[in-house]
């Protein structure tokens, strides 16, 4: 892509308690990009997140936000930046309105009228003069949302951001951020469990397992790798078979299940080439890979480390 | 808003108080460390000892006497104006051929820290070691204040006051004996002006006060404790004087015989 | 400029969370509460005075008076006094005769005197205790409440951040001084009347070789004594605050730095009794958070201490926190 990167992330490491948590993380993201942050439990995503907003220092390599660096240029990168970390705890005995003017207040750029159409748009208009300790959780997300997107960042740090939306709030969330990113050019960086929502709204992902990147790819991709599920009497033949003349891996599912990715090979060929060799075909379809099988496969239920 | 409001009375009061404080604060260091910022308004003190009651002669024939100490020393209260100066100098008389030569230094008001003080200072040494006696009334106005007192404050203060005082009055007999070794020091015991209208509790706690100082005056082989206190118990219609607090004429002259009573042999003696 | 507004924005938080308004509440009650018992136990030892000494005594103090000064100015004429007590039988003269000139019986107690013995009294262990309601949670506070997240991720540098909070302790412990000094001339002004702030007090007393010296001693004007007590106890909230500003910076719990810090204030009285002879005693804060007795005299003259050295120490021990609190929380990491 022609234009500077938003954000890059040089072979970040950070060791905790002799521990190693992450273990050299490289990233690189563009503007208008929505890029999904996935992994097990303990991978070490919150923490890469921390480090890129200057919460936690990294023990080796660098975050740099809009060319500036977060360790030497704190100010300008973090001028770049809005966030929400986890759930967005607000000042609870100030108003939604007094916690926005906080805010505000540190940065001189953003002006009332601002304030006011973000409160707007995530659509707290009615309630955002009462005091934090009387809204749902879904408003005090959406408040944490306001709050990110106050001073019109270029780069959008996502922590968990739906969690505690209903359906409908999440539908929003997702036109939001689409918005945000085609219409506003913000580049957008999503870390969620919920891979589903990440399939529809992010267009990359990267696979975070044990403090090391193991996948990077666009969602495109992956979903576009359909995989093919048979019924048959004689699973071991049928995966011989597939071996030797199209030197594609199958794996076994069930008792009687078979089940690989063919790519672009002719399906009704090896159909034919089962029942010729004198299988029983019972059962053949397609199913489209989804974000959790990937995740899933490679992640290969690991315990927390 | 309201809040805005409140802002600027709190950053107002802040900024003035602040240098309003800083000020203060600046004075308090000054009042506290520099040297004396008042300077004397009083002349300053004749270095001269004030003439006594004879001309004074220091030889072999005459008998000299220090008065030291508060109000009684002095001899306020008697509508004669002798005090322990006339009578003991009358009483004296008759025990020796030799001259009597008294001297008084009394302070009204003062208390046994000022008695120190006034040891310290120096100024009293040639005449201490010139004297023979020394006579010694302090204490009273140490022990007076504790007196109206409430019951809780009393007991406490009373411990703190008497060690303070027998604190000074052994740095006061040191003081004295450094300056003359052979002086007999003749120390009085503090009667009770308010007798009347004294409970059983500050009875009590004017005989521990007396019963100390004589502990302590006597462990000096060449001095004695005479006590008052019995001597006016159940006189104070006749020997305090209309200010209610110090002996009269009669009272004076009642301790002064007391006195001489008990130091006759050593001046007979010499 | 910006450290401006952030100041702004966190006295507007403190102001939200009531907790200025909890601290004037209780110095309201808390000083009503000690006029109101003084004013009653005035009256019972005046009370308990005319019962033993006859009438005479407490209302006709003229004479007491009189006679005093008469005795005062035998002591200043004979010969035989000293210069030391000189001074501090001048500054007494000076007071008995202003009694008397303004017709004021000694034993009274005026709004004045009682505003400043209030402070006096409140200066090493109530007033911190006020100044750590306010300071204790300003870091541990937004901990807890995992609001730190939003505060430090922000195009502020950490530590303009920390000193827009500690500013705002200073900016609200010149407002407790204040309504502490407004509160008790108002309050005790209903009880005891509003004068007394002309009245000469004695001040001046030094410490010269570890002995009490009152050659200096001098009268001030009531007001002004009242004014450099209420000083000294700014700069103790100055430091209590800077030092219980720290704690909540080193721990993140509000309630254990409360905790820390008052342990270590009623710790110091004892401290001070127990310990009397440990040279290092002498350096700890809390044995030095009694300026106003240096003021007064009033004071157990310890080896080496005097109101410079206590400043000093105290002002040792402030610099030191907020360099403490300043390093350590630029650089931690912030796991919340």
């Amino acid at each position: 892509m022609p234009q500077p990167a938003i954000l890059e992330l040089t072979n970040l490491k950070k060791t905790i308690k002799g521990k190693e948590i992450v273990k050299g993380v490289n990233l690189t993201l563009y503007p208008s990009q929505i890029f999904g942050f996935l992994g097990p439990n303990g991978a070490g995503k919150t923490t890469t997140i921390r480090m890129i907003v200057g919460l936690i220092k990294p023990t080796e390599g660098s975050v740099t936000i809009c060319g500036y660096s977060v360790a030497h240029d704190f100010v300008k990168a973090l001028s770049n930046i809005g966030c929400i970390i986890e759930s967005p705890d607000m000042y609870k005995y100030l108003t939604g309105m007094g916690n926005l003017l906080q805010f505000a207040a540190m940065d001189k750029t953003i002006s009332q009228q601002r304030i006011k159409d973000v409160v707007e748009m995530v659509g707290l208009q009615h309630r955002v003069n009462d005091k934090v300790s009387t809204f749902s959780l879904g408003m005090r997300q959406r408040l944490g949302i306001a709050q990110a997107i106050l001073s019109k960042p270029k780069l959008l740090i996502l922590d968990e951001p739906t969690n505690g939306l209903d359906p409908a709030g999440i539908t929003e969330f997702r036109n939001l951020i689409r918005k945000l990113a085609y219409e506003e050019g913000m580049a957008v960086f999503v870390s969620s469990h919920l891979l589903l929502e990440i399939q529809q709204m992010c267009d990359s992902v990267s696979i975070i397992k044990q403090g090391s990147v193991i996948k990077t790819a666009n969602v495109q991709d992956i979903l576009h790798d359909d995989r093919i599920e048979w019924q048959l009497d004689n699973p071991e033949k049928a995966i011989a078979l597939l071996r030797e003349h199209w030197n594609i891996e199958a794996v076994q599912l069930k008792k009687n299940t078979i089940s690989s990715d063919i790519n672009e090979h002719p399906l009704d060929k090896i159909n034919e080439c089962f029942i010729r060799e004198g299988l029983a075909l019972t059962y053949c379809s397609t199913k489209q890979n989804t974000l959790e099988d990937l995740f899933l496969d490679l992640t290969e239920g690991d315990e927390i480390v | 808003m309201l809040n805005k409001s409140m802002w600027y009375s709190i950053l107002t009061i802040a900024c003035v108080g602040f240098i309003v404080l800083s000020i203060g604060f600046y004075q308090s260091i000054i009042v506290t460390t520099s040297a004396n910022p008042q300077p004397a308004t009083k002349a300053e003190v004749p270095q001269t000892i004030p003439a006594s009651t004879k001309l004074p002669s220091k030889n072999a024939n005459s008998f000299k006497v220090l008065i030291l100490g508060d109000s009684v020393a002095k001899g306020t209260g008697d509508e004669k104006n002798k005090g322990f100066s006339g009578y003991l100098q009358e009483n004296l008389k008759n025990s020796t051929p030799k001259d009597i030569v008294v001297d008084n230094a009394g302070v009204d008001g003062l208390e046994s820290i000022g008695l120190l003080q006034q040891l310290q200072s120096r100024k009293l040494d040639k005449t201490i070691s010139d004297s023979d006696f020394i006579l010694v009334s302090i204490g009273g106005n140490d022990i007076r204040s504790i007196l109206t007192m409430n019951d809780l404050a009393k007991e406490d203060q009373f411990k703190v006051r008497m060690d303070s005082y027998l604190a000074n009055l052994k740095l006061t007999m040191k003081t004295i004996r450094t300056t003359n070794p052979k002086a007999i020091i003749i120390f009085l015991g503090l009667y009770n002006p308010y007798e009347t209208a004294s409970s059983v509790e500050d009875t009590r706690l004017l005989n521990t006060w007396n019963y100390n100082s004589q502990l302590l005056i006597e462990q000096d082989g060449k001095a004695i404790f005479i006590p008052t206190h019995d001597l006016l118990k159940f006189n104070l219609a006749r020997y305090i004087s209309k200010d209610g607090l110090h002996p009269n004429s009669a009272g004076y002259q009642a301790i002064s015989n007391r006195i001489s009573k008990s130091v006759e042999a050593i001046i007979t003696g010499s | 400029m910006k450290l401006f507004s952030l100041i702004e924005n966190e006295v507007i938080k403190m102001i939200s969370k009531k907790r200025l308004m909890f601290v004037l509440a209780i110095l309201i009650v808390l000083i009503s509460v000690f006029a109101y018992g003084q004013n009653q136990s005035q009256a019972r030892t005046r009370a308990q005075l005319s019962q033993r000494m006859g009438i005479s005594a407490t209302t006709d103090w003229r004479k007491l008076a009189d006679q005093q000064l008469i005795d005062l100015k035998n002591r200043l004429d004979s010969p035989y006094s000293d210069e030391k007590s000189k001074a501090s039988t001048r500054v007494r003269m000076e007071q008995l005769q202003y009694n008397v000139d303004q017709n004021i019986n000694p034993l009274e107690q005026s709004s004045a005197k009682f505003t400043t013995t209030f402070m006096e009294q409140a200066i090493f262990l109530f007033l911190p205790l006020l100044i750590i309601m306010l300071s204790a949670d300003m870091v541990s506070g937004e901990y807890s409440s995992g609001t730190i997240k939003l505060l430090v991720v922000r195009n502020v540098p950490r530590w303009k951040i920390l000193l827009s909070k500690y500013l705002t302790l200073v900016v609200l412990e010149v407002v407790v001084v204040f309504f502490a000094f407004v509160l008790a001339a108002i309050i005790s002004g209903f009880f005891f009347g509003f004068g007394g702030w002309l009245a000469p007090v004695a001040t001046g007393f030094k410490v010269i070789a570890g002995k009490l010296d009152t050659t200096g001693v001098l009268n001030v004007p009531q007001w002004r004594y009242s004014l450099m007590v209420y000083s000294l106890a700014f700069f103790v909230a100055f430091v209590v605050g800077s030092i219980s500003f720290m704690i909540s910076v080193l721990v993140k719990s509000t309630a254990a730095s409360i905790g820390i810090i008052m342990s270590t204030l009623v710790a110091g009285n004892f401290i001070s009794f127990f310990l009397a002879d440990w040279k290092i005693t002498r350096y700890m804060f809390m044995v030095n958070l009694r300026l106003t007795d240096y003021l007064s005299g009033s004071f157990q003259p310890v080896e080496g201490m005097n109101m410079i050295f206590s400043i000093t120490v105290l002002l040792g021990w402030a610099i030191a926190s907020i360099i403490i609190s300043f390093v350590y929380f630029t650089k931690q990491d912030i796991m919340v």
